[in-house]
């Protein structure tokens, strides 16, 4: 082997945060069914705890071998409104706790699933379980839920839109003592991929197989690196080339990943599923998609000229991914979650980025108003316009796209939200309309599906 | 037919591999392997050749002598014993153990002393020693065989013992994973 390939692969592996975010094993539940809730849990507890035994030692074991941290072990699981349809929200909750236990029991830090898909209607079991999230989110630590409200093929179920803007403004006056955390666990989405091994939106979709992994690999800080090596090397690197150094290296963390995902499924007899490329950062120095905007040449994430780079950089991502991996899929895009970002809130609070050029941005980027502390007093009306146009931006461009939106109660704009951990801390955002009614969204209804021709 | 190894130091100038391989070619014999090196100034070559029956090795080395006495070069041929396959169960892992910190006398001899103790075999070394204080300056590249019988997450730990007392940062990998980086 070559001395000079050897140092620059190490370089990358060890000194620029490339690690495997998140290895994913996906668990049907369908088999677990039952009418008769005792039955129900103690199913579901038994099949995920089977399933899932060896997933954290495989995990270590796998990630000492090649000297790649795989830093979170998840599961995710059928959708919980579909396999607990018979059930009421009271009986959702005490379901959420049981998952929550599970969780603990194979030592994993989230199971995503507490989920419905509701993009044309809501049934009985989606009702009850929108009902049951506030309280299942506040009283459980490790349970993420999403509810799909939108799709291309079906438009966007206003009547979902505004069900899920009380249920956020319920789930953070449950949890009012920490900043509304109960909200960060939760995504309400439109295009929702089955096959997404990322939090809070990862649930096992009704086509996918009895058990899979699939990976999520981060490495922005890799990007970063990269970008920043070859401009100092070259200040005059145009931007087509500056495309071709990050497609390299989206390549090269695509092939780790995959080789990584393959060798853990292989111990633990599951199939292989899918490389999920989205650039993940956390709120440590060095893990930054915000930074990235700065190796680039702007002034900070934000300012004119973001959403063009943004772009560049998501494209070049997938394109180096999909030639490195045949199997790609989940979300595969740039996350910009604003809270958990430290240099993307810093922006935020600087008065760089607002929520409109978020918004902007998620056009051409996964996955959408992520994350983002919002003031506290936000109408129930304005929540769900703001939900409605992230759905109408993925329904109309065919992509997947999401709100994480926390509105923190008892505080204003300015005013400082903090969430722990990899979910980090924000300067509140200022909301447009913040208190305003909102009738447009309370008219209800289906907005529908978009025409797939006429693309202008 | 017999193999032998033929060794070759000397101070590296152009025209060695030429002087060596026509002497081999004179004498009918056929280069199966070589490999060659240069450190800093020097060369040094190895090279497994098949000789003609009636051409023992001291016969060779004797030839290879007289018609290099004008160089410097030090020639040493000794007859191979090829060893018997080993068997398909005793699988081997490949790991590659980098290392980089300050020069210090010893390193080679502290992770090469560990590496024994486990009975796993360095197929390749390279080793740059700048000298100085500045990691990047000093590294050690390990390519390692790891039998299946070997505790390996004893090593690594050991490794990683010996590495903090010798002041250097360790790395100890699957191969795996350079290939499959580097490799498309």
């Amino acid at each position: 082997m070559n001395k000079k390939e050897i140092l620059s692969s190490l370089d990358m592996l060890q000194n620029e945060n490339l690690d495997v975010r998140a290895v994913t094993l996906g668990i049907n539940l369908m088999d677990c069914v039952s009418h008769e809730i005792g039955r129900f849990r103690e199913n579901i507890q038994n099949k995920i705890s089977g399933v899932a035994k060896n997933l954290v030692s495989v995990c270590d074991a796998v990630g000492e071998k090649y000297g790649i941290p795989i830093v979170n072990k998840r599961i995710s699981i059928s959708p919980i409104a579909v396999v607990g349809a018979p059930f009421s929200p009271e009986q959702l909750v005490e379901v959420a706790k049981t998952l929550n236990e599970t969780a603990k029991m194979v030592g994993i830090d989230f199971i995503g699933g507490f989920s419905a898909l509701v993009e044309k209607g809501i049934a009985k079991g989606d009702q009850a379980l929108i009902e049951a999230i506030p309280e299942a989110l506040t009283q459980t630590e490790r349970i993420c839920a999403s509810v799909n409200v939108a799709s291309t093929r079906a438009g966007i179920n206003m009547d979902a839109v505004m069900l899920m803007s009380k249920t956020i403004k319920k789930a953070a006056a449950l949890t009012s003592d920490k900043d509304g955390l109960a909200c960060a666990k939760l995504c309400v989405f439109s295009n929702i991929p089955q096959d997404s091994p990322f939090m809070a939106g990862a649930y096992l979709g009704i086509g996918e197989p009895e058990a899979v992994i699939n990976v999520g690999v981060s490495g922005p800080g890799v990007v970063k690196n990269a970008i920043d090596r070859a401009v100092s090397e070259n200040p005059d690197l145009d931007l087509g080339q500056i495309s071709e150094i990050i497609k390299r290296t989206a390549s090269k963390v695509t092939r780790v990943g995959e080789l990584i995902g393959r060798e853990v499924a292989d111990i633990l007899k599951i199939r292989f599923g899918v490389v999920d490329l989205s650039l993940a950062p956390t709120p440590h120095v060095g893990d930054s998609v915000g930074e990235i905007f700065q190796s680039l040449g702007l002034t900070s994430i934000g300012v004119p000229g973001t959403t063009a780079a943004l772009a560049l950089l998501n494209d070049a991502v997938k394109k180096g991914g999909s030639f490195a991996s045949s199997h790609v899929g989940g979300l595969s895009g740039a996350f910009i979650p604003v809270s958990e970002d430290l240099n993307i809130a810093e922006a935020a609070a600087n008065g760089f980025l607002t929520i409109e050029k978020l918004e902007a941005m998620t056009c051409v980027c996964s996955v959408g108003l992520d994350m983002i502390a919002i003031p506290g007093d936000t109408s129930e009306g304005t929540l769900a316009g703001m939900i409605a146009d992230e759905m109408a931006i993925g329904v109309i461009n065919k992509k997947t796209t999401a709100t994480r939106l926390i509105p923190v109660p008892g505080k204003k704009a300015g005013d400082y939200a903090h969430f722990g951990g990899l979910l980090g801390h924000a300067t509140i955002m200022p909301v447009n309309n913040c208190n305003a009614d909102n009738s447009f969204v309370k008219h209800g209804g289906v907005i529908p599906a978009p025409i797939q021709s006429l693309i202008n | 037919m017999n193999k032998v190894i033929i060794s070759v130091l000397g101070q590296d100038r152009p025209g060695i591999l030429a002087a060596v391989s026509g002497i081999l070619f004179k004498q009918d014999c056929n280069i199966e392997n070589v490999t060659q090196t240069n450190l800093q100034t020097e060369f040094a070559g190895i090279f497994i050749v098949a000789i003609p029956d009636g051409l023992t090795p001291s016969a060779l080395q004797e030839t290879m002598k007289k018609e290099l006495s004008e160089t410097d070069l030090q020639i040493y041929v000794k007859p191979m014993v090829t060893k018997p396959p080993e068997d398909a169960e005793s699988g081997h892992d490949p790991y590659v153990i980098t290392t980089r910190g300050p020069d210090n006398k010893g390193l080679v001899a502290g992770i090469t002393k560990t590496i024994a103790a486990h009975n796993v075999n360095v197929t390749n070394l390279t080793a740059v020693f700048k000298g100085g204080l500045e990691p990047g300056d000093n590294i050690m590249l390990y390519e390692i065989d790891v039998p299946a019988s070997a505790d390996f997450t004893a090593m690594h730990d050991e490794l990683r013992t010996r590495a903090d007392e010798l002041g250097i940062e360790i790395n100890i990998q699957h191969r795996k994973i350079f290939d499959t980086v580097t490799m498309i």
